[in-house]
């Protein structure tokens, strides 16, 4: 299974690499659309460590969202945060007929409007503790402070801490996690 | 033809609970109102990123409609003191949740029909526990966990794709069709008690009734009436609590007309390779050639509207880092950005009570 994951991720590499398709996908068509997306983009910006992250939403479509723009706050799950999903939940994602599922995943680490960690930790301290953040996916995830990180609970229960804070972009912003977020 | 529509938009706001098949006249405001100046904002030179937001935007242009038209007044004394106002014919009135909004409740926000508005913690998700198990049904959950519009009866079973059709349209001889209700509405006179049910506080800034058609809603849809035989057009579904067609998907014929919200149609407009469609929170690019989903272009909330409680997960600012030295949080008046929109909202009783700014 480890060996399918990595062939299809290798695979979708190779897509966005040598076809043109791909990336004609994340820039917005129109000026209007570019002129306000920048050429800084979240699209653009997701990292070899958010590689995973980037193919999914290539495959979903949701990379022409990161490419607009926006602004938008994404959650970048790493690449080991996808490594810790059980065995070939990835790699079902992946697939056309399960299009539709990868969307949903994705967008529960999508949230309107552009938000620092720093915005996250007062509204923490002014909500005694807790915060709560809407994500496009129709859920809502709770921050709260564990140490010196922001960690993020979605309703399933799922956990993710914020380790790399505020990559700001020309359409928003980027937060590395170290966990997905399965719940929306 | 921008500036009008961003102007008609956002005259939309400040307009309370027109007459049903009232026909919205020629207008000819021919107010530009001062807006913001146009020009200065966004402009791709902070620090902070750079967005660049187009510079030819003015919140005081002509709204089209009546001879209203929109003042956009700057006060940039505390820097949070920019308010959209409206002048028409009925006199002054400002945008404010104090208007005929306040105090109005929309059919879903009674928790009408399935109960449309954030039930915040219900029909929770456990999708953590499906991809333990690896579980096909991953993510078949009908509800976001904000509860928003979860009304459609979705065609249990097949969904996604299984029968051929997009989430929430369930497979007939003709063809993928929304169930229920809303499907019987197309192409027939919507029914007398319908007349009255505006829009959600949250989409009326999406979708603003015309010379050529009204827009009512109901049942998880937004109706587009043609003024000239009173007969459902158009159908567009509203947020479906996180299921989203999929890339590749074929764009259903019934909401296949150019539905994409005011505030994004400079960003979006038809062209000779693509379609662009609104549908269940998001803005789909369609290859016109084959129908089909080519890209997902932006994605929306649909949480918030003047006149409502702020809703459940915006707790945090998250105002466009180019706006933030004008609208920031002070003890009297807290600003959120939601679907091309900042809101003004009062920090002691969380209404919402102003759209501030529009930034698309």
């Amino acid at each position: 299974m480890r060996f399918a994951l990595i062939i299809l991720t290798g695979g979708a590499l190779a897509l966005a690499a040598c076809g043109t398709s791909a990336d004609n996908n994340v820039a917005p068509k129109s000026q209007a659309a570019r002129d306000a997306a920048g050429d800084n983009t979240i699209a653009n910006g997701l990292g070899a460590e958010g590689s995973k992250f980037a193919d999914a939403t290539k495959a979903s479509g949701l990379d022409a969202t990161l490419g607009g723009p926006g602004p938008y706050t994404v959650l970048v799950p790493s690449n080991a945060a996808f490594d810790k999903l059980p065995p070939g939940a990835l790699d079902s994602l992946m697939k056309a007929e399960a299009r539709a599922k990868l969307t949903k995943l994705l967008v529960g680490h999508i949230l309107p409007g552009a938000i620092l960690a720093a915005d996250i930790a007062k509204a923490i301290d002014t909500g005694k503790g807790k915060a709560s953040l809407a994500t496009f996916g129709g859920g809502i995830l709770t921050a709260t402070r564990q140490g010196n990180h922001i960690v993020l609970t979605d309703s399933a229960g799922a956990k993710a801490a914020i380790t790399t804070s505020d990559d700001k972009r020309s359409n928003g912003v980027v937060q590395h996690l170290d966990g997905v977020l399965t719940g929306g | 033809m921008g500036k009008f529509l961003l102007a008609t938009s956002l005259a939309a706001l400040v307009i309370a609970s027109p007459v049903f098949a009232d026909k919205g006249g020629g207008g000819h405001g021919g107010d530009n109102g001062g807006g913001q100046g146009g020009g200065d904002r966004g402009g791709g030179s902070n620090d902070e990123g750079g967005q660049s937001v187009r510079a030819d935007q003015s919140l005081g242009h002509n709204g089209g409609d009546g001879g209203q038209f929109m003042r956009a007044e700057q006060g940039r004394g505390h820097g949070n003191e920019r308010r959209v106002e409206r002048q028409g014919d009925n006199g002054n009135r400002e945008m404010q949740a104090s208007g005929n909004d306040r105090g109005e409740q929309s059919r879903y926000a009674q928790g009408g029909r399935d109960n449309g508005f954030r039930n915040n913690g219900q029909q929770r998700r456990d999708l953590n526990r499906d991809l333990q198990r690896n579980d096909p049904q991953l993510f078949d959950n009908r509800a976001g966990e904000r509860g928003q519009y979860v009304t459609r009866d979705y065609n249990d079973g097949d969904r996604g794709g299984g029968n051929g059709c997009p989430p929430g349209l369930a497979k007939k001889d003709n063809g993928c069709l929304p169930p229920g209700q809303a499907a019987k509405f197309l192409g027939a006179r919507l029914p007398d008690n319908y007349a009255n049910s505006q829009l959600p506080y949250q989409y009326r800034s999406w979708y603003r009734d015309d010379g050529d058609h009204f827009f009512r809603s109901g049942d998880g849809y937004i109706y587009r009436v043609n003024r000239s035989n009173n007969l459902v057009d158009g159908l567009i579904p509203l947020f479906g609590g996180g299921d989203y067609y999929a890339l590749g998907d074929r764009w259903p014929d019934d909401y296949n007309f150019y539905n994409v919200p005011y505030q994004y149609r400079d960003y979006y407009a038809d062209t000779g390779q693509y379609d662009y469609r609104y549908g269940d929170g998001a803005i789909y690019r369609l290859n016109n050639g084959s129908g089909l989903i080519d890209g997902i272009v932006a994605l929306l909330a649909g949480d918030l509207g003047v006149g409502q409680q702020l809703p459940t997960g915006y707790d945090v600012y998250n105002v466009p880092f180019q706006y933030r030295d004008r609208y920031y949080d002070t003890a009297d008046n807290m600003y959120r950005y939601n679907d091309g929109y900042i809101y003004q909202v009062d920090p002691k009783t969380r209404l919402i009570s102003a759209v501030i700014d529009a930034i698309i």
